[in-house]
């Protein structure tokens, strides 16, 4: 591996944030938290991520807005994954329409979690 | 002769006096100690509602929130934006622009993308046409809105064509100004939800005042007591209202007004009803009138629902000249509707409608200020004539005076219990000067703009139509 | 003195009424002062409460995410872990610490699976808060019990099955809410049988709660839910049928047929809805026969069946109903005229002589 990959994780919980950050700084990566969307779109665009974390409810800018915003303002490839709690299928098939690249439910796995981030940045 | 009926008279005055200033005492008191039982049992069961699951929900039924524009061009685009970040799922927002002149339809057209749409209206209430038709967003971040432009017609024109348009079961009113914390409408949602043995027709929220407080990007960053006496009164006024008048009111079901900031109601029956009354400046206490009378003559069992939690937040008239036109508008709107609907006063067919709301209704809000007055000009005919009888005027007014302030300390103690808004330090001793100042600061301007409100309904009939076709400059 | 004096004298010559509002007076005054200092009190007291808790809650976080993350593979519980578990334990004992660190627990329980999870709930036996929140079931009040049962299926105890299921008809609609979400969420579609036993109302928001949880589960394979269809209470009809559309249950078909003569107006409307969206074609026969003698509302919804159901033999039916009275009937009969009889419709353009008619005629054409 030459220079850790950065992601960038939007999350309102600072637990699950806190977890997931240990989890895949163990894994060799460089992670960027985010509380909400606001500054979900500022870290983006300051560090230029290779994978973007974001759950799908957030305070203000909702995680379709940064869908939105990475895709067509920033005009970006870098691969989504969003979270999204069960029984938010429409917002969901909104997130993958705006051009989300994967989607996990809540309650997430974090193992599950790792194994599809390795594979998304492999 | 003359002068012993005279004297009779003047007994029986006092007599009336005095039994109508216990009667308000006793009132008051009364609907403090039912709001306490209330506000404990509201606690109680909503302290562990998990409202996730509901908002998430696509079986949850649909709501659209309708909120009239007249030249709000400065704040529309924030304002929609914060509308749209709500937590509910299945609800759109009915953006009516009555008529503006200014460029807020331009703006909202560029910021959300949007486009003219082919729209059926089912003209259930008459309202004035549309003016360029009814646009829906591009882009599918934005799919909950819909945006109409209409000829001008006034608040309850703008809010009749929301009902019109609105495909939902159910309907949020709201000022466009007022900022909806995100999880109201799953809030305001589940009265209509859990109650299973009578039919809730409508739910009103607590309006909370925004003045000082930061908001940024649509959401409530900060809450902030705002420094000028006279946001501070209000403050205190509108906590006095909330937790310890209409939380009772909501437990006898008598609750009369829903606030225009920010009600929920089930749309069937506000269409059924014939929606808003374009002729009234109280057209959000009108319709919950009107909406209750009907459900007492359809015998059907009902209830008018009520959200204590603090989920609208709006700004408040921060000068007497604009705190005073409110206050007029309100009292007219509270005359024009208790005359309205005067065969349901004092009715038993109306049942706690007809015999109890109505009637404090008309004595303690619609004449309290007239009787005020009248004493006030009683007390200075009798200073003029040297007949006042100084201890009896001192004692009295001392007690009347210590009450109000009793009354407003019971309302920041419940506050304090139950929502605890003004944290910050320092605050505490500004919350408790308000509550000795305001019956100097704030009531005197109450009382006038009411007589002034009085006096405008009776003799000058020409304002009310100025203002109807525009949406008055005051808020709330 | 002397004026203390006057004061006394004057209050003795008084009238009645004037010294009744001077006690009523001092009354208020030392209420005021009273309620003012309490005042003064509560808001320091919350404040301090407010810090306090703020503290606990940051130490209990990064004591949990210690925890998870000293474990080993060698031993079940490390030594590092044990340690967290003596002091929580210990904390536990105070109600006010507890209700922080459950607090804790169940904000990462809530959006977490798999490992991490278990061993969350593995720490709430360790703690033994489990045995708190059990003997909260049977106490008097009725929202202890309910917050009881509340945490029990936060952390998916189902050993408390015996002491849960007996609220099932509790007068308090809040416990009975409580008793079905955990059943649901931990015994899955086994734990919906408490409708077979349910005489107490299910609202509407119990249903929306019950049907999340349930499409959330894993194992989708729904028991038979026909009993449910002739239940004698009529909200567990109705969310039945909800089932019955969220699962597809053609083989309940016969059932919902029956319940388009229930005499619950609610269970007749969900009935067509169900019908429709499951395309039973016989159901619209039967309702194209008595549609007359249905409620308004009922006629809608008959109406959007149709939209859905529509065959070429409806015609004669569906031209009886372009200029029905009920715009919504209007609509959609014409738009299903639109779609069997294209020629019919468009020869209604040149027949209509009134304005709004031909612009829904129009709209129609072009939507």
């Amino acid at each position: 591996m030459n220079g850790a990959k950065k992601i960038v994780l939007a999350e309102d919980n600072s637990m699950l944030s806190m977890l997931l950050k240990f989890k895949l700084e163990k894994e060799g990566y460089t992670l960027f938290i985010a509380e909400n969307g606001k500054k979900t779109i500022e870290l983006i665009e300051e560090h230029n991520p290779e994978l973007i974390l974001t759950d799908i409810m957030m305070p203000f800018v909702s995680g379709l807005e940064v869908i939105s915003h990475v895709r067509n303002t920033l005009n970006l490839l870098t691969p989504i994954v969003v979270f999204s709690a069960a029984g938010q299928e429409q917002i969901v098939l909104k997130a993958f329409d705006l051009g989300a690249t994967d989607f996990m439910s809540k309650p997430l796995s974090p193992n599950e979690l790792v194994l599809r981030v390795k594979r998304l940045l492999s | 002769m003359g002068d012993h009926v005279l004297q009779n008279i003047i007994e029986l005055f006092h007599y009336l006096f005095f039994v109508f200033s216990a009667a308000a005492i006793a009132s008051y008191l009364v609907l403090a100690f039912i709001s306490a039982i209330e506000t404990i049992e509201y606690k109680r069961k909503n302290s562990y509602v998990n409202y996730k699951e509901i908002m998430s929900s696509n079986s949850a039924p649909s709501i659209s929130i309708i909120a009239p524009a007249y030249n709000e061009s400065l704040n529309i685009v924030e304002n929609v934006r914060s509308l749209l970040s709500n937590h509910y799922v299945n609800y759109d927002v009915i953006i009516i622009n009555d008529g503006s002149k200014d460029d807020s339809l331009e703006k909202l057209i560029e910021v959300y993308n949007l486009i003219q749409v082919d729209y059926l209206i089912n003209e259930q209430i008459p309202t004035q046409p549309l003016r360029n038709g009814i646009y829906k967003s591009t882009n599918p971040a934005f799919e909950k809105l819909i945006v109409v432009d209409k000829e001008n017609g006034g608040k309850a024109d703008a809010l009749n064509m929301g009902l019109n348009i609105s495909n939902s079961e159910y309907v949020a009113c709201i000022d466009v100004d007022c900022l909806l914390l995100e999880d109201s409408l799953q809030k305001m949602i589940k009265p209509f939800l859990e109650t299973t043995d009578r039919k809730v027709i409508a739910a009103g929220g607590v309006i909370r005042i925004a003045n000082s407080c930061v908001v940024k990007g649509g959401k409530l960053q900060d809450v902030n007591f705002p420094k000028k006496l006279i946001e501070q009164g209000q403050i205190l006024e509108y906590i006095r209202a909330f937790l310890l008048g209409r939380m009772a009111w909501s437990r006898l079901n008598g609750l009369l007004v829903i606030s225009g900031a920010f009600g929920l109601f089930d749309k069937k029956i506000a269409i059924k009803v014939g929606g808003y009354d374009r002729n009234t400046v109280g057209e959000d206490m009108e319709l919950v009138v009107r909406m209750r009378g009907y459900m007492e003559e359809q015998n059907k069992i009902y209830k008018v629902a009520y959200i204590p939690d603090p989920l609208c937040w709006t700004e408040a008239p921060d000068n007497y000249k604009i705190f005073i036109s409110q206050r007029n508008r309100w009292t007219r709107g509270t005359i024009e509707t208790l005359r309205k609907h005067r065969k349901i006063g004092f009715n038993p067919k109306y049942k706690v409608l007809g015999l109890i709301s109505y009637p404090y209704w008309f004595f303690f809000e619609r004449m309290a200020p007239v009787i005020e007055f009248v004493g006030i000009l009683y007390f200075g005919i009798l200073i003029v004539f040297d007949k006042i009888r100084w201890d009896y005027a001192f004692a009295l007014i001392i007690l009347a005076y210590l009450f109000t302030v009793f009354f407003s300390l019971i309302a920041l103690i419940t506050e304090e219990l139950t929502y605890h808004q003004y944290k910050k330090k320092g605050t505490g001793i500004r919350l408790l000067q308000i509550a000795f100042l305001e019956p100097f600061v704030n009531h005197p301007f109450i009382l006038y703009a009411a007589i002034r409100g009085n006096f405008d309904y009776y003799f000058n009939k020409k304002k009310k139509w100025g203002e109807m076709t525009r949406k008055g400059m005051t808020k709330a | 003195m002397n004026t203390y004096q006057i004061l006394t004298d004057y209050f003795n010559h008084s009238p009645t009424i004037i010294q009744g509002a001077w006690i009523i007076i001092g009354l208020f005054s030392i209420l005021i002062i009273g309620l003012v200092f309490y005042l003064k009190y509560l808001r320091g007291h919350l404040r301090k409460k407010e810090r306090i808790s703020a503290a606990y809650e940051q130490e209990y976080e990064s004591a949990l995410i210690t925890y998870l993350y000293a474990g080993n593979e060698e031993e079940k519980i490390s030594s590092e872990q044990q340690a967290i578990i003596d002091l929580l334990k210990n904390d536990a004992k105070e109600p006010f610490k507890r209700k922080i660190l459950i607090a804790v627990l169940v904000k990462l329980k809530n959006e977490i699976s798999g490992e991490v999870a278990d061993s969350i709930q593995n720490l709430y036996y360790q703690t033994e808060l489990v045995d708190y929140a059990l003997s909260r079931l049977s106490h008097k009040k009725w929202f202890v019990i309910a917050k009881g049962i509340r945490e029990l299926k936060q952390f998916q105890i189902k050993e408390a099955y015996d002491q849960v299921i007996i609220h099932l008809n509790h007068p308090r609609p809040e416990v009975r809410k409580e008793m079905q979400l955990y059943m649901v969420n931990l015994f899955d579609f086994e734990g919906l049988t408490f409708l077979d036993l349910l005489e107490t109302p299910l609202s509407e928001w119990d249903q929306i709660q019950l049907l999340e949880i349930v499409q959330k589960l894993e194992n989708q394979n729904i028991s038979n839910i026909t009993s449910w269809l002739h239940s004698s209470n009529d909200s567990v009809i109705i969310f039945a049928l909800k089932l019955a559309k969220i699962y597809n249950q053609l083989e309940a078909k016969n059932e919902i047929i029956q319940l388009l003569h229930h005499r619950n107006k609610k269970v007749r409307l969900d009935a067509i809805d169900v019908l429709s969206y499951l395309n039973v074609l016989e159901a619209k026969e039967i309702l194209k026969t008595d549609l007359e003698k249905r409620s308004q509302e009922e006629q809608i919804a008959v109406f959007k069946m149709m939209e859905n159901l529509y065959e070429s033999d409806d015609e004669s039916f569906i031209m009886k109903y372009i200029n029905h009275d009920l715009f919504e009937i209007k609509i959609m009969a014409l738009k299903i005229l639109k779609e069997i009889n294209r020629e019919k419709f468009c020869a209604l353009k040149i027949e209509s002589v009134n304005d709004p008619y031909l612009r829904i005629v129009n709209f129609i054409e072009n939507n």
